[in-house]
Order: C-alpha cells, then sequence, then structure tokens
C-alpha cells in the first residue's frame, strides 16, 4: 500500500504540482519584466491552474511536507493584506514566522494580482505608474522564489533525498510511521483544512451564523473557491480510494486496506469503504449545486453551503473514529493498555 | 487466630522481590524521563483531569520532575532495602501522586504498582538482605510469617482472575474483538506477522488470553505445573510486549511471577548475589525470625483484610450501574480490564448562552492529542472538559455558558454512535458516582460479565 500511495499517488501528485508551479513562475517572470494586460491574464491563470493543482497536494502532511509545514507556506488564508503592504513598503521581512504565512503563497498572489484594482487596468497600473511599482514586481519575486525553494526541498527529498525510501520501509501503524503520519495528516486536512477552513468557517457553520465571505479561499479571485472546495474534496475521496495520479486506476490504498481487515457495519453488514464512498458522494451533491462565487453564495444562499458542512462533518466522525479505529492507527508515542 | 498466621516461611521470595520491584520502577522513572514524558504528559498540557474525590491533586508544572526524581531516588533506597519504611511510604505516595494528576495517562499496571507499593509499606520487605538490615543486626531475619508473602500471590491471583473474567464477554470470545482489530496491524513483524493475516488467528489468541488469565495464578501456585507455568508467563507477557505499546507492564509481570517460586530457588539467587558482595554467611543465613508483636499483627491483619476485601469488591462495583459497561465505562477503571477495547471516538463542542453568543471548540486549544483521545470516548472526562470549557468561556465574554457535544464512539469494530445526549446542556450536570442519564444507551449488546 505505501509503495502505491508513494510512486503513484504522491510522487506523480507532486510532480504535476511542481509542472504548474513553473508554469506560474515563468508568468509569473514575464509579467514582473513587463506588467500589462495580457501578461497579467496569462499569470493569473496560471496562478489558477497551480492553486487548483495545490488541491491535490495540500492533504499529503507527512514526512517532509509535515517537518517544513509545507502547507504554512502554502495556503494560509484570508491574506494578511495590511501585513502584505508592510513587506512591499520595507521591501523586506521574514517568512519563515507565523505571522508571515497570511502573508505569502496563493492568498497573498491571489491580493496580489486580483485584488489590488476593480478593473485590469487599475491594477496592472499598480505595477507600473503607482510609486512602489518596483517594490511591489519585487514582492512578487520574492513570493515565488519562497514558494519554489520551500517546496523543492519537500520534493527532492522525495525523489532524490531517500525519503521515499524511508516511507515505504516504515510499516508500524504507530504515530512515527507512514501510515499512522499519513492518515492522521489526511484525516486533519479533511476535518481542518477542508471542512471548516473552506466551508464551516465562512458559511458561520462553525461561529454562530455570524457569515465570515472574506474568510473564503481565493477571496479576491471571485469565482475559484468552489473549484478549490470541490478539487481538494475531489482529491481526498480519489487518495481514499487509492486511485493512481498517473492511471486513474485503483490501487492499494485506504480503501482496499479497509476491505482486506472486513471493516463493516456490525449491524448492517454494510462495509465501512461502501459507508465512507457514500457520504462522498453526498458531499459531492450538497457541492454540485453551489455556484462558484463562494463568498456570494455563503451570504445569498447560506443554507446550501452549510448543508455541505453537515454533510462533510458526517464524513469527518467516519474518517476520524470509524475508519482509523478500525485501522488501529494509534495518535501517541506513549504507552496504552487498551482503553 | 488459626494457625496459619502463625506459620513462618523464609524471606528470600520477599527479599528479592523487593531488589527487583524496586529496580524495576527505578528503571522505569529512568525511562520515562528519558523519553521527554515528563513534559509531554506533565508539562505541556494547559489542563488536566484529576480523579473524582482526588481534585487536590494539582500538577506541579516545572517541579513535575523533582517529584519524579524522589519518586526514582525512593524506588533505588527500596531495592537495596535503606531507610526502607520511609523510602516505601514515599514511593507509594510520589507514584501515587504523579498517577493521580491526570486520568488521560491511567493504566491498570501504574494502579498495580501502586498498590504493591501500598502492600509492601505494611511487609517486613527489608529484615532480609537488605542495608537496613546490614546496618541494624537487630531487625535482621531470614524467616518472616507466610502470611507475608502469600499477601503479595493473592494480590498478584486476584488481577489475573479478574483480567480473565472481564474476558469472559462476546465482543472477546465470540468476535475476538478487539484483537480482530490490533493483531492484522503488525502483519509487518518478523516470523510470526504472517500468522495476523488469517483470521482465526485472533480468535486463538483471545481464547488462550482468556484460558491464561484465569488459570495461571493456579498453575503458578502448583509446584508441579511451576515451570510450565513461568514459560507461559515468559511467552505471553513477551508477545504482548512486542505486539502492544503497553510499555514495562509485560516485565513487571515477568518478574512478579517470580514471586511464586521456591524459597529455595530465592535463596539460590540471593547466595549468588551475596557471593558479589562477598556477604558473610551470618547475613546470609542469621537464623533468625521476624516476628511482630500481637497488638501489631492483629492491626496489620485487619488492615490486609479491609484491603483484600476493597480490591475483590471493587472491581465489581459495575454491576450497580445500568447500561452497558464498555459503553458508559462507570466502574470501569481500576479493575483490571486490560485490553478489551479499541475504542475511539470524536467529540466537538459548541458553546452558547443567552444572549446569542455561539461557538465551537478547537479541543486542540486546550487538550494534547492525548487529552483528546481520552476524554472523545470517556464520559467523566467528556463532562470534566464540558465544566473546563463552561469556566473558560465564563470568563472570555458568554454569560452563564451552555455546553453542548456532538460524540461519535465506535467501540470494538462497530461504527460509531453518538455517546452523549446531545441536548443536554453539560455546564448544568455535576460528576458523582450515580449513574449519568446523559450517557446514551449503547444499541446493541455485550453478553457475558
Amino acid at each position: 500500500m505505501l509503495t502505491n500511495i508513494a510512486d503513484n499517488i504522491i510522487v506523480p501528485a507532486y510532480a504535476n504540482f511542481k509542472t504548474k508551479m513553473d508554469a506560474m513562475t515563468t508568468k509569473s517572470d514575464a509579467f514582473a519584466a513587463k506588467p500589462d494586460k495580457a501578461s497579467l491574464a496569462d499569470f493569473r491563470q496560471a496562478w489558477v491552474d497551480a492553486y487548483t493543482e495545490w488541491q491535490k497536494v495540500e492533504l499529503f502532511d507527512v514526512g517532509p511536507a509535515e517537518q517544513y509545514t509545507l502547507r504554512n507556506f502554502f495556503n494560509i488564508y484570508p491574506a494578511n493584506t495590511t501585513g502584505i503592504e508592510e513587506y512591499i513598503a520595507a521591501g523586506s521581512g521574514s517568512f519563515d514566522v507565523p505571522l508571515s504565512y497570511p502573508k505569502q503563497g496563493f492568498p497573498a498572489l491571489d491580493y496580489l494580482i486580483n485584488g489590488l484594482g476593480s478593473t485590469d487596468d487599475a491594477i496592472v497600473a499598480r505595477y507600473t505608474t503607482a510609486t512602489d511599482a518596483a517594490k511591489r514586481i519585487a514582492y512578487l519575486k520574492r513570493l515565488t522564489t519562497q514558494m519554489n525553494s520551500v517546496f523543492s526541498t519537500v520534493y527532492t527529498q522525495w525523489t532524490t533525498g531517500g525519503y521515499r525510501d524511508t516511507f515505504i520501509n516504515c510499516t508500524a501503524l504507530n504515530a512515527g510511521c507512514s501510515t499512522g503520519k499519513l492518515v492522521n495528516g489526511y484525516v486533519l486536512n479533511y476535518e481542518r483544512y477542508i471542512r471548516s477552513g473552506k466551508i464551516g468557517i465562512p458559511s458561520g457553520a462553525m461561529t454562530n451564523g455570524t457569515v465570515s465571505p472574506d474568510k473564503v479561499e481565493a477571496y479576491y479571485k471571485k469565482d475559484l473557491a468552489l473549484t478549490l472546495a470541490k478539487t481538494a474534496h475531489q482529491a481526498s475521496v480519489d487518495f481514499f480510494n487509492g486511485k493512481s495520479v498517473k492511471t486513474g486506476q485503483e490501487g492499494p490504498g485506504l480503501k482496499s486496506y479497509l476491505n482486506s481487515l472486513g471493516a463493516k457495519d456490525s449491524q448492517t453488514g454494510k462495509s465501512l469503504v461502501d459507508i465512507v464512498n457514500a457520504q462522498f458522494d453526498l458531499v459531492n451533491q450538497k457541492l454540485s449545486v453551489l455556484k462558484a462565487n463562494l463568498s456570494d453564495e455563503v451570504k445569498t444562499n447560506n443554507t446550501a453551503v452549510t448543508q455541505v458542512y453537515t454533510e462533510m462533518q458526517k464524513a469527518v466522525r467516519m474518517l476520524k473514529v470509524d475508519m482509523t479505529s478500525a485501522m488501529s492507527i494509534t495518535i501517541t508515542y506513549t504507552d496504552n493498555d487498551g482503553d | 487466630m488459626p494457625a496459619y498466621f502463625y506459620k513462618t516461611t523464609p524471606a528470600a521470595p520477599l527479599a528479592l522481590f523487593r531488589l527487583l520491584f524496586g529496580l524495576m520502577l527505578f528503571g522505569s522513572i529512568v525511562r520515562f524521563w528519558g523519553n521527554g514524558w515528563i513534559a509531554e504528559l506533565y508539562e505541556k498540557p494547559h489542563y488536566f483531569f484529576p480523579f473524582y474525590g482526588f481534585e487536590f491533586v494539582k500538577p506541579l508544572g516545572q517541579y513535575t520532575c523533582v517529584l519524579f526524581a524522589i519518586c526514582g531516588l525512593s524506588a533505588l533506597l527500596v531495592a537495596i532495602g535503606l531507610f526502607y519504611r520511609v523510602a516505601i511510604i514515599t514511593l507509594f505516595l510520589s507514584f501515587t501522586y504523579i498517577e493521580l494528576i491526570d486520568k488521560s495517562t491511567y493504566l491498570n499496571h501504574y494502579y498495580f504498582v501502586s498498590m504493591v507499593c501500598l502492600l509492601l509499606m505494611f511487609l517486613p520487605a527489608h529484615a532480609y538482605f537488605s542495608v537496613d538490615a546490614y546496618r541494624r543486626r537487630t531487625l535482621l531475619a531470614d524467616q518472616i510469617p507466610a502470611w507475608c508473602i502469600d499477601s503479595l500471590k493473592l494480590f498478584v491471583a486476584i488481577l489475573y482472575v479478574f483480567a480473565g473474567l472481564a474476558k469472559l464477554n462476546s465482543d472477546w470470545i465470540l468476535h475476538a474483538q478487539p484483537l480482530r482489530i490490533w493483531l492484522p496491524a503488525h502483519n509487518d513483524l518478523p516470523i510470526i506477522g504472517f500468522l495476523f493475516n488469517y483470521p482465526w488467528v485472533p480468535y486463538v489468541f483471545s481464547v488462550f488470553g482468556c484460558i491464561y488469565d484465569l488459570s495461571i495464578p493456579f498453575l503458578l501456585w502448583n509446584y508441579a505445573t511451576r515451570p510450565f507455568a513461568y514459560v507461559a508467563v515468559v511467552v505471553f507477557h513477551g508477545l504482548t510486549a512486542l505486539l502492544f505499546p503497553i510499555g514495562m507492564f509485560p516485565y513487571i509481570m515477568i518478574v512478579t511471577g517470580l514471586i511464586f517460586f521456591s524459597p529455595a530457588f530465592h535463596q539460590r539467587i540471593i547466595n549468588q548475589i551475596g557471593n558479589w558482595f562477598s556477604a558473610s554467611s551470618q547475613f546470609l543465613h542469621p537464623r533468625r525470625t521476624y516476628a511482630y508483636s500481637p497488638a501489631v499483627k492483629t492491626a496489620l491483619l485487619g488492615t490486609l483484610t479491609i484491603f483484600f476485601t476493597v480490591q475483590l469488591l471493587f472491581p465489581l462495583r459495575y454491576l450497580l450501574y445500568p447500561g452497558e459497561l464498555f459503553w458508559t465505562e462507570q466502574g470501569y477503571r481500576f479493575s483490571w480490564r486490560v485490553m478489551l477495547m479499541e475504542k475511539a471516538g470524536y467529540a466537538q463542542f459548541t458553546i452558547k448562552d443567552q444572549l446569542g453568543h455561539q461557538t465551537i471548540v478547537n479541543n486542540s486549544h486546550f487538550l494534547t492529542p492525548l487529552q483528546e483521545k481520552m476524554m472523545s470516548t470517556q464520559p467523566d472526562m467528556l463532562l470534566q472538559y464540558a465544566h473546563l470549557l463552561r469556566d473558560y468561556y465564563a470568563q472570555h465574554g458568554f454569560q452563564h455558558p451552555e455546553v453542548y457535544v456532538d460524540s461519535y464512539v465506535a467501540l470494538n469494530g462497530r461504527l460509531g454512535k453518538p455517546l452523549i445526549d446531545p441536548n443536554t446542556n453539560l455546564a448544568n450536570e455535576e460528576d458523582s458516582f450515580k449513574p449519568k442519564p446523559w450517557i446514551t444507551p449503547f444499541h446493541d449488546t455485550i453478553y457475558g460479565l
């Protein structure tokens, strides 16, 4: 199972992301060299592609990604626009402290290429005629450099750094080994970064119905948040089913593992895998009725968004309790005599 | 007083037990410290779960390691038998204090260790082969009352028998739960790993585990079966050490099992150790009997009677509660129920008040992963946590906060179900020994004891 996950899922997913990331860097550099509407549009499209591809790797919170907290450098939102402007004005500032996380990555780029003006002309002007245009362009460069540097640290550990072998050879199910970390990271991603981050917090489902339309992902792009949520959710579903990123064929993964354990509802005899997949389908159905602009949806169609949250919540319980329990995955190193 | 209470027996088994038990505990403390668990379990958490009735036990923060140092030192003193009475009382108090700080770290074998320390406080384990007896020859004796050693044996027998009785239930025997979940997770072990892929293997393990627990004290007690029984002890506990993260417990039980061996066996070991230290024959064979004054003896026997009565009744208290024990855990702890459940849970708390405030709690802001895991499956801890949240939010802008929980618990391979009534405001519920009506009924039946 770990070999399939490493060779057919994680590494190819990282490779795909690297392609999109490289393309975005090229477009970003082109825009920096010659900021105009055409290069902005190219850059923006490349950013959309890379951000969408990111959703397919964020869930691998294991090994180097966990060690270097990859997510913190790529996707902590809402962006801290005041902080970003301060960093731009200063021309410097650390990217390694927790306070800097919302000042970098995709959310910061979102603000810089989508949120600086109501028209593309207005945005381009901030990079051409504005007094701090040069500093702003420099900041774009700093952002992509930082993203590439953190990502390549993680990626090369998998490709040439020997982590792949470490990963597939650490077969125990305790908190320190691959399956434990992978599953704990996967469930945490689903619970905190998909359910809460993308849906629960913006919709107000987790905060007394206080709607926060400005807390959706890719807030400044307006029409991307739903795509990102759907992509991330589908990535979680595919990972659960062990689907190869290269061929789309299912291989050894959580699904086959649970099936081999015979995990099922002892009262109805229905397999846990089927129950989880049925719940994923329900989430997909609830997502499918939403419109692209999630920020508007939480204001005008809040009930439908909240329903997504409710169904995701049920999936969280199944993943977090039924699945980890069936797999006998532990969360800590300390002694335990069986609850 | 029956003649039995006048019988004496060689002191060697008790002395050797004292030595090994003390060293074992010292080793445990060093291991605990070395693993960084003092910080992890007692310094890092912001909140703790004290035991009901022992709320006065407070965490010591950065001074916790001082407590561990005292505990380790007294274990070492007990081992060599120096200042024995003071050392064993200090060991009992410090060890028990540590265990009472946080329910999340409860382990049956810690309770076992505490209770053995308590017993040892009353036994003359320092009369023979100890520094105390070396320094004070009036104390030295190689014969002690037989009941002194038998009470340790009896305690170990109670542990095994209750552990065995607890396995006489349909989940364990008929469904091989939770071994059916736990064993396949170890199919990567060398040599025996492949076995765990066979569905019948957990059943074999379950049945043997149950028979082992129920019979081992008697097989150890009986001279003829003892050697085989002890091999079984080593294999059984060795296997559990290999398969489960239960720390020192297997080794403690392997060492404790030696108490059943003949005095001659212990004497040979002690003579050997004595030779290394060039101990005089007079020190090794003083030919004296340790005797209590009649008043002390009566008091001690009375104390032991109370101790064993409690030990026999306490594990049965679950019978007084309605509902399934594994589900409600009312009367579960301190009853030698070991490795019986694979229980996992999820608890999401909502806090609201009359002014319309409402928030969902991120448990990781308050608890460590271990605490959260333990809290989410154990009703009394859920309630303690709810009260902690109530008090916290009362100080953070909520007026008379109400606390509700969306809980979901899976037990022994069953799909998850809510454990707590989601409509009960836990802020208003109080913990007690009474049944907790806000635990939802278990929608299944586990037959047996």
